[in-house]
């Protein structure tokens, strides 16, 4: 007995076949569950070239080997396709409770492609996986779809994955929302929902989770969360959230002001964790966590769930816009049109610096808050103007120029950190196998708001790929970022879970491989080193406030920092994993000869 | 001796529901629990409430085959006596009470010292002591 269900569900909207596989349990000893399984499933018969937006792409859905189980924050969901933005691999995931009721369903991950004739919603349950017709459903936002499905099946515990109107149009920034207020944000997989004609899919299950130690997994998940102050209320996650972070950001000059020209905001007192913290309703905790990150906030006639950081950062400052209701109201249309708030801000942002510098007038500046608001809706509608920013900005510089102005990496826009003030975050960035993001590897930790010299690349390279590694197995595991667990403690959860010998050099290689192969499979879809570069702002402006004021993030010292983190991970000089390196992770031999024939 | 719920601290986490299904029947499984969180959101942000036993011991009264009992404390279901007949389930006022493998299903208080009270991490639930008795 252990904590996997035993089988996963396969469904082609073209053809409508269900069907129901085992789920390969050597799969699961090299890649777990998640993150990690979500890779391996895209991956089998894939061909990484694939038009991200045709029928041929694929929609995964994974949940953890520990999910549904009492364990802290371990029930998360991912999502895993070929990303219209960017064209890498992209997986994200989502808290809230949806990843448990998937599980709960009997089926550990779910793989849908094909493209259905008609707007179609997706229901599985414990008993019964259908395709339904979701013509009731076209054109609405996500918490419409949400309430709709409720009452359309009766039952207030259904999760409901959802897409709005941005995935139906196919912006490629489109994405996921969960429960209403939970966002799988990243890479535009809703816009691979929406190419598939698939606008939501509603999951509920019944069934129970077993263990491998029923006994021997509570007491221990007990004791490390009580040691790890996960159930803490002084714990600073728990009491502001992510929010939080805005005070660090701002202290450390790196806070990223009207598209990352500056460094602090003069407004950021107006969007801090305290000022969002006034405006509380509510605490919500996922499945099983005892942190419980989760804020209901309203403010005037605007509410939503959070806002996270980044959405603080890329709907606020970045934005010139330092108005507490303004923010949460760009948080919560973002949700429900199913934009992604970073992505979204970013693009915006990078528009106003155009207009502002009159190298292209877009018709939008810093601070226009109604604009922006206006704008959202013109994407998710792709309605004049929108149509062009649902480009996104890497996509715009190429058609309007400055490049050095749009603020992503492989076209992800990115987070709320400006690399010039933590300078690894850089490596982090650039490294990222679905492009600009902070999910992979958070050096800022230890750098700006740590021990570490934030001006510095020594040693990073090696810093960067060892906490990318624990972190792909950590997540592949299910278990939230903000649980700062050690390979140790994770691996003898996932033994006492799911069974077996995981000590934490094999936790530790187990997301190595993860890494690899995600690395893998962008290289085979054309992209190497070239590809991981920094906007050129970061490298040619100084910031001119705080700790970062006027040092150089020279390219120079950059790139060398990349040939030590290429030459650490066992890649050549053009950032391409060895063979050796491949044969050494134990993936499997028909990767690797795909993966030869690709270089 | 219900329980007793401070719904404004609880974060819908399911904790508690974990502890009851595992306890009772080694496996962790919501729908199982002798105790039930519900959150949803409405205008004025979310909404929790809670169903558990309140102790009313209207399912002894309607049990056809004298299967339910109370210790004062908490009830008791004599799983010989149930024929599954699902009669205290559709009389339960805070319908709580579910039949497991066709046999009424109510919480036992763990024999006195509730698991979800123990799991909670927001300490949301207590017990209801009687008047007068000691704490
Ligand atoms: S464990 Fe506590 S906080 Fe979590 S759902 Fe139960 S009562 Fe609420």
């Amino acid at each position: 007995m252990n904590s996997l269900m035993g089988k996963y569900l396969k469904i082609n909207l073209s053809s409508s076949v269900i069907a129901d596989e085992k789920t390969p349990v050597e799969w699961v000893e090299l890649y777990t569950g998640q993150k990690g399984l979500g890779s391996r499933i895209l991956m089998e018969n894939f061909d990484p070239a694939t038009d991200p937006l045709s029928p041929e792409n694929k929609v995964v859905i994974t949940t953890s080997v520990m999910g549904g189980t009492i364990v802290s924050c371990s029930s998360k969901l991912a999502m895993t396709t070929k990303s219209p933005l960017s064209g890498t691999i992209s997986d994200g995931s989502v808290g809230g409770h949806t990843g448990a009721e998937l599980k709960y369903t009997g089926y550990d991950a779910v793989e849908i492609i094909g493209k259905a004739e008609k707007l179609s919603y997706l229901y599985i349950t414990d008993k019964k996986v259908e395709i339904r017709d979701a013509a009731f459903l076209k054109g609405l936002g996500t918490f419409a779809v949400d309430a709709k499905l409720k009452e359309e099946i009766g039952d207030d515990e259904l999760k409901v994955l959802a897409i709005g109107p941005a995935g139906e149009n196919l912006v490629p920034y489109a994405c996921i929302s969960s429960e209403k207020y939970r966002q799988l944000g990243r890479g535009g997989i809703a816009a691979v929902m929406g190419s598939k004609n698939l606008k939501a899919i509603a999951i509920r299950g019944k069934l129970g989770v077993s263990v491998k130690d029923i006994e021997g997994l509570m007491k221990y998940s007990k004791e490390v969360t009580t040691r790890d102050e996960v159930t803490s209320d002084d714990n600073e996650i728990y009491d502001l959230g992510t929010s939080c972070l805005v005070d660090y950001s701002q202290e450390s000059g790196l806070l990223p002001t009207r598209n990352f020209q500056e460094g602090r905001f003069e407004d950021a007192e107006k969007i801090n964790g305290q000022s969002f913290k006034d405006v509380r309703k509510n605490k919500k905790g996922c499945f099983s966590c005892g942190i419980a990150c989760g804020n209901y906030v309203v403010d005037g006639a605007a509410s939503v769930e959070g806002p996270e950081y980044e959405s603080i950062v890329l709907g606020g400052s970045s934005l010139g816009i330092g108005n507490r209701e303004k923010v949460i109201e760009f948080n919560s249309i973002c949700d429900d049109l199913g934009l992604d708030t970073i992505s979204a801000g970013g693009t915006i942002a990078y528009m106003m610096e155009m207009t502002e510098k009159g190298l292209h007038d877009f018709g939008i500046k810093f601070g226009e808050i109604d604009a922006v608001i206006d704008m959202l809706t013109k994407i998710a509608n792709r309605d004049g103007i929108g149509d062009e920013a649902a480009l996104g900005s890497k996509a715009l510089s190429g058609k309007y120029g400055g490049e050095d102005y749009a603020i992503q990496v492989k076209g992800l826009e990115l987070p709320g950190y400006d690399p010039r003030g933590s300078w690894s975050m850089g490596i982090a960035y650039v490294t990222a196998p679905r492009g600009g993001c902070h999910m992979s590897a958070y050096p800022i930790a230890e750098e700006a708001w740590g021990e570490l010299d934030p001006f510095s690349f020594e040693g990073k390279g090696k810093l960067v790929a060892d906490m990318q590694n624990s972190q792909f197995c950590k997540f592949s595991m299910g278990v939230c970022d903000f649980w700062p667990i050690n390979d140790e403690t994770l691996g003898r959860l996932f033994e006492l879970s799911y069974g077996g010998a995981w000590p934490a050099d094999k936790i530790y290689k187990t997301g190595e491989r993860i890494f690899n192969l995600q690395r893998m499979f962008n290289i085979m879809a054309g992209f190497d080193r070239k590809e991981d570069k920094l906007p050129g702002r970061f490298h040619k402006e100084l910031l001119k406030a705080g700790p970062p004021k006027d040092i150089a993030y020279t390219k120079e010292a950059f790139d060398k920092a990349m040939d030590e983190y290429y030459s650490y991970r066992g890649w050549d000089e053009l950032g391409r994993p060895t063979i050796e390196k491949l044969e050494e992770l134990g993936i499997e031999k028909k990767f690797i000869e795909a993966y030869k024939k690709a270089l | 001796m219900p329980l007793k719920f401070d719904l404004s601290k609880c974060t819908g986490c399911k904790l508690c529901q974990l502890a009851c299904s595992a306890s009772h029947y080694d496996v962790f499984n919501p729908e199982k629990a002798r105790l039930k969180m519900i959150h949803d959101y409405n205008d004025d942000g979310i909404k929790i409430a809670s169903k558990s036993c309140i102790f009313c011991k209207k399912c002894e009264k309607v049990c056809p085959e004298g299967a339910i009992s109370n210790n004062g404390k908490w009830m008791i279901v004599d799983p010989e006596k149930c024929i599954g007949c699902n009669t205290c389930v559709t009389n339960c006022p805070t319908k709580i009470i579910f039949l497991n493998e066709k046999k009424s299903t109510i919480c036992d208080l763990c024999g006195g010292e509730p698991k979800c009270i123990e799991w909670c991490p927001k300490g949301v639930i207590s017990l209801r002591q009687k008047k007068g008795a000691a704490v």
